[in-house]
């Protein structure tokens, strides 16, 4: 009989190429598929992006597979469940991988209740065991500590893998050719039952494309401070971001919040200033390349994660490195 | 209408984050729990969120009968916070196992809600904060063929409407959106809520009054496959944070701005 087969999903909204965090999923996936002896293939909800094929080959994929209808169109969840829920029916695949960002939890674990599979967030790893099923990790408590389950007892599993959760490996012997199959699955009984009212509309550029970014939080002392940080990331050519603790106290809006269960961020500079490092935090912002700190107490938890620590008082430090950065 | 709130206990997890750091998160025998008696046990945040939402919707003159519900080894404690806040009615799922099964939980909760006379809404706080999962409030919607609506930020009760509908603005990267649907519905609260209530001194003397009715899964009439547990915790550990920082030398804050900025342009990490 042959191994049921590991399949990556994503879903195209028009972002042009594929969505962040799929190329990493399907380096998990080409893993598990290596492990198990099973193939791995590319699920895309709506039409094909560019580059697809060639990304998906690259990273090991043996098949793409395209389910396409109108109904799909847009960010649609009760569409995506249907579509995927109909093809685990005819595909039977052994582990369907999500790459996780806002609303995945709108479509992965539904996926999971209505075809019986179990399901897990915030994947950080999948792993043969020792009995021979699969062994997941995941994060908890903000990535504080980390989980080892084991996924037994149901026929497919659903995992979505945490961003930043690995780096992307092309396949070790070059690129595979997959194949193009067209899924059919019948769509026409959808009803979408969340309507759109007023739809979100993005007002200038998105912190999670940012490639610099100022965070502030408790240590700036009160909401009269965060000016400094938006003051520094202007200089810097940066946007400015916050903890948790200072968006729920009312200083900054929460689009702005870096973390765990804000915006998860992958800038090529992050500095943060007057930030413990609690793991919420340092969830959406651990894959910045450089992570530069700002803090009075040297034994803060940020420095583990920092490349270059200032100790001082970030209200003295701040307007310093305002005039330093505007030379 | 009828909402019912589903709240858990977790481990405060500031002080979970603070013993970590320390090096002092203490791994139970069993490999998978946190034994350590010293941090405080909590009402989930997000789930005292979802309280909040439902006593908003009452303040806003939707006329209700809110319900909390939990499922844990121990849930007394924040069912009498729950019925301090204000809640009519308050329902235990006692469960051994500190960890259990997301399925088992949901399918539990999901034939609470039916048994019970169903609901017009259920509320959850997006995750838990100890796993930082939030699959349950999806597994709900499915068991129960509801719609599911994520991150409210605001709920309210739609006007003019022939059927119960919510408008309800949630969270999404890209800023607020503002969706309707019709009840019944599952619906999860973030932290953009706002700030939660704090219980009256007389409403916590009303409280001590009311015992959470007992439900057992035997009474639930659930088939063993709904309790046969999918992904079954087992190792529990800290991950090492590998730190390599180099702080910057500086006597003043203008000589420490400067070693940085010089830095990152040497880096060409800024211009």
């Amino acid at each position: 009989m042959e191994t049921k087969p590991v399949v990556v999903c994503m879903w195209n909204l028009g972002q042009g190429g594929l969505p962040v965090g799929t190329e990493e999923a399907l380096t998990l996936g080409r893993k598990v598929a290596s492990a198990t002896g099973a193939r791995l293939h590319l699920l895309v909800l709506g039409p094909l992006p560019e580059e697809c094929l060639e990304t998906a080959g690259r990273f090991g994929a043996d098949d793409v597979d395209q389910i396409e209808d109108a109904a799909l169109e847009g960010f649609a969840p009760d569409a995506y469940v249907d579509a995927l829920a109909g093809y685990c029916q005819q595909e039977s695949p052994a582990l369907i991988l999500f790459s996780q960002a806002a609303d995945t939890r709108l479509v992965a674990p539904r996926l999971a209740g209505r075809v019986g599979a179990g399901v897990l967030m915030n994947g950080v790893d999948i792993s043969v065991g020792e009995s021979g099923g699969l062994q997941a990790t995941a994060s908890a408590y903000g990535g504080d500590t980390q989980m080892v389950y084991e996924l037994s007892g149901a026929a497919s599993y659903v995992v979505a893998l945490s961003a930043n959760a690995l780096l992307p490996e092309p396949a070790e012997g070059g690129p595979t050719q997959p194949g193009c199959r067209s899924i059919q699955v019948d769509l026409s009984g959808v009803n979408e039952r969340i309507r759109v009212i007023e739809q979100a509309r993005t007002e200038g550029p998105r912190l999670e494309d940012a490639d610099i970014i100022v965070s502030g939080g408790r240590g700036l002392g009160g909401p009269e401070n965060y000016k400094l940080i938006e003051q520094l990331a202007e200089a810097l050519g940066g946007l400015a971001g916050a903890s948790r603790p200072i968006v729920d106290e009312g200083w900054v809006d929460s689009s702005q919040q870096v973390g765990l269960t804000g915006k998860i961020t992958r800038p090529a500079l992050y500095l943060a200033a007057g930030i413990s490092g609690a793991s919420q935090h340092m969830a959406g912002c651990s894959a910045a390349k450089t992570i530069v700190a700002i803090n009075k107490d040297p034994d803060a938890a940020i420095f583990r994660y920092a490349s270059y620590g200032l100790v001082g008082d970030c209200l003295e430090i701040l307007p310093e490195l305002i005039r330093a950065a505007r030379q | 209408m009828r909402i019912v709130v589903c709240v858990k206990e977790v481990l405060d997890p500031d002080a979970v984050n603070n013993y970590a750091l320390a090096g002092r998160l203490e791994i139970g025998e069993d490999g998978k729990s946190l034994t350590q008696t010293t941090i405080p046990r909590l009402m989930n945040g997000f789930d005292e969120q979802a309280l909040e939402a439902a006593l908003r919707l009452r303040d806003a003159g939707a006329e209700c009968r809110i319900g909390a519900v939990s499922a844990g080894p121990d849930s007394t404690t924040i069912l009498k916070h729950a019925a301090a806040l204000g809640v009519d009615e308050i329902a235990s799922l006692p469960m051994e196992e500190p960890s259990p099964d997301y399925h088992v939980v949901a399918a539990l909760l999901a034939a609470y809600v039916r048994s019970s006379g169903d609901a017009d809404l259920v509320l959850c706080g997006r995750q838990a904060s100890d796993d930082d999962q939030g699959v349950v409030p999806a597994l709900i919607c499915e068991a129960l063929g509801m719609p599911l609506v994520t991150n409210a930020r605001a709920i309210e009760l739609a006007p003019a409407s022939d059927e119960p509908t919510l408008r309800i603005t949630r969270v999404t990267p890209d800023g607020d959106e503002v969706v309707e649907v019709s009840c019944p519905a599952v619906v999860t609260v973030s932290n953009e809520l706002g700030e939660p209530r704090y219980p009256t001194a007389a409403k916590k003397m009303a409280a001590r009054r009311m015992k959470p009715e007992i439900i057992t899964a035997e009474g639930l009439s659930l088939s063993p496959e709904a309790l046969q547990p999918r992904v079954a915790a087992q190792r529990q550990f800290v991950p090492t944070v590998s730190g390599d920082c180099e702080f910057l030398p500086g006597e003043t804050p203008a000589a420490l701005a400067e070693a940085l900025i010089a830095r990152l342009r040497q880096e060409s990490v800024i211009s």
